[in-house]
């Protein structure tokens, strides 16, 4: 979980901890089921040791995180502002993938095109949940919006691994 | 000139391109170009029929009658009128007087009458007859006129009995001095001045035969003297005959001479031939009519493809003028081939009408293809063709070039009636409804031919009806020339109005199938049997036939009536306009399964993905 | 037409489709075997070109294939003639194309009604069955729209619901999200999402990675030849989030 992320979520306003957490799987839709919910407070323990939050607790109440409030410092804001500016993409792991089919076949250890197979079964099998999650969205939720992208991700990376299937089988045939 | 190479490149690649319907397009207009060059023919060679055999047989310019009075037992001599009329002022040129007498002809089992004229052997000034077969006469050797021997059906070389003596036909001939079988006696033409006196006479007209004058007098009998004596008269000026005639002649008393002039022979002699044109013209009309709706449709039939072939060219730089000048440019070329196709089927087809055995009168030789005649034939099948393709190449023209590119055929039109009331029909007639609707103008060009083809037919029913009556008085046994002359006439026009005819449905159909085979295809993916589509295709036709059969009926009676002038016209029995009718809507139906069935084998899966690339 | 319960609904053994002669032969199906079972999605993966809609034409009956047969519901293709092959497109197999191939003069009720119209049914029982298929495609507000007014997925929906007409035991079909954009193909989707849950047999040829998700069963084919076959029913190894870049 970026940290960026939940320093945004509180430049509205202060909020409880809960809140956070209610308002990540709001956002997140089916997948926020598979947030781990302690990943929040680590998070927020971070960044207030980083100085880009502060937190207090509400009179009265239990010292627990869930029930601290918490709040943008001045550094916290401006780190959101250059977060909101930046243009950097979420980045996938296509050169580990691609380190792997090569070093495969130079030691002779697995057939890279075994591999290739393996990953597009995966992949697939992947795509169709994401698939069905995003059909089971309601019209024009913004969880259906995110589980599209994932979709449509799945999607070229699958074109990618019919692309390396090729690839290999053509390598094999002429090596 | 460049540009005149490329559209004739472009052309002749087109027409490569598709063998199958350039052959068509050539069959259609081969078929009516050979009708046309038939009926010209014929129109040549029956027009002046008489000038030519007056002009082979020195024929007279006035043909005079002597009568002679009879003193039994004293031989018959010319009367003294012949010297005088051969000195007249005015005369060029004699041959005769030949004795006429009246002759008992039995051939086989045919009975006829004739006038038997007695002539030398050597050859005559004025007047001597054109043989057709054989050799002139001789002592026992008689020569007849060329119709009246084809009525007979006797040859040369075939024994006759005259007034019970017999005798050989040594020839047949034909002449100009008198009118042919069976118009020898008509009034304007000299009347007859013998015939057979024997009451059993079958009556439809005497015959004219020539034998020797020995031979003549030998058939005279009591009964049947020599009964006048003919001169043949030679002008200085020919077109006064019948001033002359009128001046020297009378039928008044019999003692008078009687003249005819050669215009009256020839207006006799006409008689035959107007009926033919009467039967000609009209057909010809028809096979032409019948010809354009065949271009028409194969002009049309394939006009989505080449809508966009011309798209193509404009793409590339065409001007819609070129665009438009290719398309010609390959319809003018199908046009000409064509016209020298027919011209050549109608020049060869022609002599065997007009040989001998076929009766048909006047005329020795063959009739010759003239320059005006080919020059005739070759423009109405270029006319033919222009008007059949004008009107696609003009829309083409217009046609922008991204819509004809995208091969966008004129979508099909929605008509929610028909579509409505199709789906409460059984499946051929489901389909061929909504065929019918896509393309209403093509179902329309169909009701066309086939109200045409019908008008053929019923006009020659209707002529076989009222032609019926006549011959029960005519000549039993003894054919008529006139009669027969037509129904050969009317069997030829018929049989080229049914050639077409069938061309014309089986090129709609054709087209039809053609520009329904996605539809058909689809439909047959949708599950439909192939048999069903190519009922529903055959229905297709159909459905426009049957009104245009009906309409032929009232027309085709409206065509007789009007080509025939002589009035009397009797209306087919329901029966035969019932048999016509069915018979037609019959053939339509079969016709047109041909190209359905051929269309309904090939495999779908290959028409959808042709469609689909 | 009633399955017989038993045993696969379609099957194939040794399928072959060759096109031309001598050097220029061209085996667009090259010996295939394949067996489907009621109520399963399959769907044939592979390049353009490599025999796919052949195929399923093969298995419709809508071409004859060279060598090899196929029976579906235990009844050969190749024992029917024409007659049969006509019986068994309308009543035991559904068409879905990637061109829609719909009648451009045929409203969308006039459209799915065709098939049912060919099988003999009156005209009112048949356009009540299509009004109840337009209905079920969620078109019903569009019956009376010719195809040209509706948009490239509601198309394929109406070609779609023609398909189900006859109450098909299998429907056929190929590359039906080809011509559509992202949102169209969402719409198809659906609908073969809820064909497959009421039981609908369905093999669907496709070089779609998202229409092939939907199957039970993915066959890649390459060069007129299976190559591999994939179940996609169970879980996936990974999950949702991960994808999304959330580090779970």
């Amino acid at each position: 979980m970026q940290q960026e992320v939940v320093l945004a979520l509180l430049a509205k306003e202060p909020s409880h901890g809960y809140e956070l957490r209610a308002r990540l799987r709001q956002a997140l839709g089916p997948l926020g089921e598979a947030m781990n919910d302690g990943q929040v407070y680590v998070t927020l323990t971070r960044l207030e040791k980083a100085g880009l939050v502060t937190s207090e607790q509400a009179a009265g109440s239990p010292d627990r995180q869930d029930r601290k409030v918490y709040a943008l410092t001045a550094a916290g804001q401006e780190r959101v502002a250059g977060w909101l500016a930046e243009v950097s993409w979420p980045k996938p792991d296509l050169a580990e993938f691609h380190l792997k089919l090569i070093a495969a076949a130079a030691a002779g250890l697995a057939d890279p095109l075994a591999i290739v197979d393996a990953q597009r079964r995966e992949l697939l099998r992947r795509l169709r949940d994401a698939q069905r999650a995003a059909m089971a969205e309601p019209g024009r939720s913004a969880a259906g919006l995110l589980l599209e992208g994932i979709v449509l991700r799945l999607q070229a990376d699958l074109r990618w691994l019919e692309a390396c299937e090729r690839n290999w089988t053509v390598r094999r045939s002429t090596s | 000139m460049g540009k005149i190479v490329l559209v004739g490149r472009l052309a002749a690649r087109d027409v490569r391109h598709r063998p199958a319907q350039a052959v068509l397009l050539l069959l259609a207009i081969t078929a009516a170009t050979a009708v046309l060059t038939l009926g010209l023919a014929l129109h040549g060679v029956t027009s002046h029929p008489y000038q030519r055999t007056r002009a082979a047989t020195s024929g007279p310019d006035v043909v005079a009658y002597l009568p002679v009075l009879h003193q039994p037992g004293h031989r018959s001599q010319p009367p003294s009128g012949a010297t005088a009329l051969i000195r007249t002022p005015g005369v060029t040129g004699h041959s005769g007087p030949y004795p006429l007498v009246g002759a008992l002809v039995r051939a086989g089992k045919l009975t006829a009458g004739a006038e038997a004229e007695g002539r030398e052997e050597s050859a005559a000034a004025v007047d001597q007859p054109k043989l057709t077969s054989g050799t002139w006469v001789h002592p026992g050797g008689v020569v007849l006129e060329r119709t009246f021997a084809d009525a007979l059906g006797v040859g040369t070389g075939d024994r006759i009995t005259l007034n019970g003596r017999p005798f050989m036909v040594a020839g047949t001939a034909v002449t100009a001095a008198n009118p042919p079988y069976p118009n020898l006696c008509y009034t304007g033409g000299g009347g007859c001045a013998a015939g057979p006196q024997d009451g059993n006479i079958p009556p439809g007209g005497l015959g004219l035969i020539w034998l020797t004058e020995p031979d003549a007098r030998s058939i005279a009998t009591s009964a049947d003297p020599v009964a006048a004596y003919v001169l043949n008269l030679k002008l200085t000026n020919p077109a006064a005959a019948p001033a002359f005639a009128a001046r020297y002649g009378s039928s008044d008393s019999p003692a008078a001479p009687s003249m005819a002039s050669w215009q009256g022979i020839a207006a006799a002699d006409g008689l035959l031939v107007q009926d033919e044109q009467q039967v000609l013209a009209p057909g010809a009309w028809l096979a032409a009519l019948l010809a354009i709706a065949s271009v028409a449709v194969l002009a049309g039939g394939r006009m989505a493809e080449r809508t966009r072939r011309i798209g193509l060219l404009k793409a590339v730089g065409g001007t819609p003028g070129l665009t438009s000048l290719v398309l010609l440019a390959e319809n003018l070329l199908l046009a000409l081939l064509a016209a020298g196709a027919g011209l050549a089927a109608g020049w060869l087809a022609a002599p065997l009408i007009t040989s001998p055995g076929a009766g048909l009168v006047g005329t020795p030789g063959a009739p010759s293809l003239t320059l005006p005649i080919a020059g005739e034939v070759v423009t109405v099948a270029v006319v033919v063709s222009l008007a059949a393709t004008l009107v696609p190449a003009f829309r083409a023209a217009r046609t922008s070039t991204v819509s004809a590119l995208a091969n966008a055929p004129r979508p099909p039109r929605r008509r929610s009636a028909l579509i409505g009331l199709s789906a409460r029909l059984p499946v051929p007639l489901l389909l061929g409804l909504r065929l019918v609707a896509r393309r209403p103008r093509r179902a329309l060009l169909g009701a066309a031919s086939v109200a045409v083809t019908v008008t053929g037919i019923v006009a020659v029913l209707a002529f076989h009806a009222t032609v019926g009556l006549r011959t029960s008085g005519a000549a039993r046994g003894l054919g008529n020339p006139i009669i027969e002359r037509d129904v050969q006439m009317l069997q030829i026009v018929t049989v080229v109005l049914i050639t077409l005819a069938v061309f014309n449905a089986v090129f709609t159909a054709w087209a039809t199938a053609l520009d329904a085979s996605r539809a058909s295809a689809l439909v047959r993916a949708l599950g439909a049997a192939p048999r069903q589509v190519s009922a529903g295709i055959s229905a297709a036709q159909l459905v426009p036939a049957l009104p245009g059969a009906l309409l032929g009926i009232p027309l085709g009676i409206g065509l007789f009536a009007a080509a025939n002038h002589a009035g009397i016209v009797t209306v087919p029995p329901a029966s035969w306009l019932a048999a016509a009718v069915l018979g037609t809507l019959l053939a339509v139906a079969v016709l047109a399964s041909i190209p359905a069935r051929i269309g309904a084998r090939r495999p779908v899966s290959e028409i959808l993905r042709a469609d689909a690339a | 037409m009633t399955s017989t319960g038993e045993g696969p609904v379609l099957r194939a053994r040794g399928l072959r489709r060759e096109y031309g002669k001598g050097e220029a032969l061209v085996r667009a199906v090259d010996g295939v075997s394949l067996d489907v079972a009621a109520g399963e999605t399959v769907a044939v993966m592979g390049p353009s070109g490599c025999g796919k809609s052949t195929l399923l034409h093969l298995l419709g009956g809508l071409d004859r294939p060279t060598g090899g047969e196929v029976w579906l519901a235990g009844r050969s293709l190749g024992r029917l003639g024409e007659r049969g092959l006509a019986r068994l497109r309308r009543d035991a197999v559904g068409f879905v194309f990637q061109a829609f191939h719909l009648m451009d003069e045929l409203t969308a009720v006039e459209n799915v009604e065709l098939p049912a119209l060919l099988a003999g049914r009156s005209a009112r029982a048949a356009r009540r069955r299509a009004a109840g298929l337009l209905e079920r495609v969620g078109l019903a507000d569009r019956a009376r729209f010719l195809p040209a007014a509706l948009s490239g997925g509601q198309r394929q929906r109406v070609a779609i619901a023609r398909a189900l007409v006859g109450d098909p035991l299998v429907v056929l079909a190929d590359e039906p999200t080809g011509n559509l954009d992202s949102e169209a193909t969402l719409e198809v989707l659906r609908l073969f999402e809820s064909l497959h849950t009421a039981g609908q047999t369905l093999v669907i040829v496709t070089h779609d990675s998202r229409i092939a998700a939907t199957a039970d069963r993915l066959i890649g084919m390459r060069d007129g030849v299976f190559v591999d076959e994939t179940r996609l029913t169970g879980g996936t190894t990974g999950n949702l989030g991960a994808l999304a870049g959330l580090e779970g």
